[in-house]
């Protein structure tokens, strides 16, 4: 078990109700390895123990809907932030502080000069998307988020499935601020808009860290999964699976047959079980 | 500009995200959702009128299922070990927790935020507490994340100590 092998797969589909298809999504591995041979020292302290010098980017990205070219504010964040995290790829080597944050405040600064570039290019009324990005630099994973894409952690050890990022919705944040009650939030129409997006009025990307053990599991996607299938459906889902590609066929499947509303995306990364 | 790693640690429910809620953006919920791996913010305070940022790593909490994972604490400049002052068992396990998180950290300067002020009907700590952990070493402070008591008091002095030590802090 080299911590690295990781099985993923990303699915989009339109959907039973849109015309066209706003969501983006990308799996993509980033290399910057030195491969040692032979040596009369021994492995760990070079490698630091943990990272092969090789990380795996996924993004899913949902246009937001209603504004004219969402498909385009997605395709832009995505395009944008992947070359932002290859040239950030040779950061992550090692659990060294100072690197670590600038390796974040270099995504962070690729999402603002993505919504600027998004601002600049058509104004206030901008096209916009949210984005859900992971780099998995096994065992640390490091989550950027904005919007109401979300991520999750399902625990192979004890198959809890969690949610790593909170929605960025308007009644998330009135029930954080202390202004609405959870069923106030509930009852309003407005409770689901975005409180930040790419290209939005207001942006606030959050920076998680999750480190993985071996057996568990990823989830990326988009609302339209989530509209359709409670978190215990999906983490169900996902721990049955046999594979990342079959997990993202069953998912995309059962929000199609439950209604297909929206634009539905989703990535799953499972890291390969401990061997005894 | 100088940046600092100061990791929130403790038991679940003790109020780690609140404080930081409280401190980054001057809010506070109670609403209760537990924290999946570390949720990092940042802020910039003045130590001796030098700009120094705060990476504030919010750890998730130890529950009966789980122990705080010591790679999320490697690299850490200050600790802020968090009670409950209304549950006796999140003070006891503090002191578990100061023995893994300085394994992981070093030792690094901490302070242990005697949190929930606000609920001083249920406060169940007691002076003596107070002065047992003065007198191992331990830098108490009170607070709450909901009126906001202590919360800059602490943050504060954790920054200057882990730019110039607890002496600097202290003066």
């Amino acid at each position: 078990m080299t911590g690295f092998d990781v099985d993923c797969f990303g699915l989009t589909h339109v959907g039973r109700v849109r015309g066209n298809n706003e969501d983006q999504f990308l799996v993509a591995t980033l290399e910057k390895q030195m491969r040692i041979e032979h040596s009369s020292i021994e492995l760990e302290p070079l490698s630091g123990g943990t990272l092969g010098g090789r990380a795996r980017l996924l993004m899913v990205a949902d246009g937001v809907g209603g504004r004219a070219g969402g498909e385009l504010a997605s395709r832009v964040a995505v395009r944008g932030l992947s070359e932002y995290a290859a040239q950030a790829a040779g950061c992550f080597q090692r659990f060294d502080v100072s690197q670590e944050a600038d390796f974040l405040s270099g995504l962070e600064q690729g999402i603002h000069r993505t919504h600027d570039l998004l601002i600049e290019s058509y104004g206030p009324q901008a096209p916009a998307t949210t984005l859900t990005m992971a780099v998995l630099a096994w065992p640390r994973t490091y989550i950027i988020h904005v919007g109401d894409s979300r991520a999750y952690r399902l625990r192979g050890r004890t198959r809890a499935f969690q949610r790593v990022t909170r929605d960025q919705t308007l009644g998330e944040y009135m029930i954080d601020a202390g202004a609405w009650s959870e069923s106030q939030a509930a009852r309003a129409q407005t409770s689901g808009a975005l409180a930040s997006a790419i290209g939005g009025s207001e942006l606030r990307p959050t920076v998680n860290v999750v480190d993985l053990e071996p057996g568990d599991a990823l989830v990326l996607c988009t609302d339209g999964l989530t509209k359709h299938l409670g978190d215990e459906e999906i983490g169900q889902i996902v721990g049955a699976a046999i594979s990342a590609e079959s997990a993202c066929r069953l998912l995309v499947d059962r929000a199609l047959q439950a209604g297909g509303s929206d634009n539905v995306t989703v990535i799953v990364a499972r890291t390969a079980p401990a061997i005894d | 500009m100088i940046q600092k790693k100061v990791c929130m640690v403790g038991v679940y429910g003790t109020g780690k995200t609140c404080l930081v809620q409280r401190f980054v953006h001057s809010i506070f919920s109670t609403r209760y959702q537990s924290t999946v791996g570390v949720k990092i913010d940042r802020k910039v305070v003045l130590v001796d009128d030098e700009p120094v940022t705060l990476l504030l790593w919010d750890l998730e909490g130890r529950d009966h299922s789980h122990d705080i994972a010591p790679s999320y604490l490697r690299g850490a400049h200050g600790l802020i070990y968090v009670v409950d002052g209304t549950r006796r068992d999140t003070l006891d396990q503090a002191f578990e927790l100061r023995d893994l998180a300085e394994r992981a950290a070093g030792p690094v300067p901490s302070v242990i935020a005697l949190n929930k002020m606000d609920l001083r009907d249920d406060w169940v700590l007691e002076s003596g507490d107070i002065d047992r952990l003065a007198s191992e070493s331990w830098h108490p402070l009170r607070t709450s994340a909901k009126t906001g008591e202590g919360v800059e008091a602490a943050f504060g002095w954790l920054a200057r100590a882990t730019v110039g030590g607890a002496d600097k802090a202290d003066t």
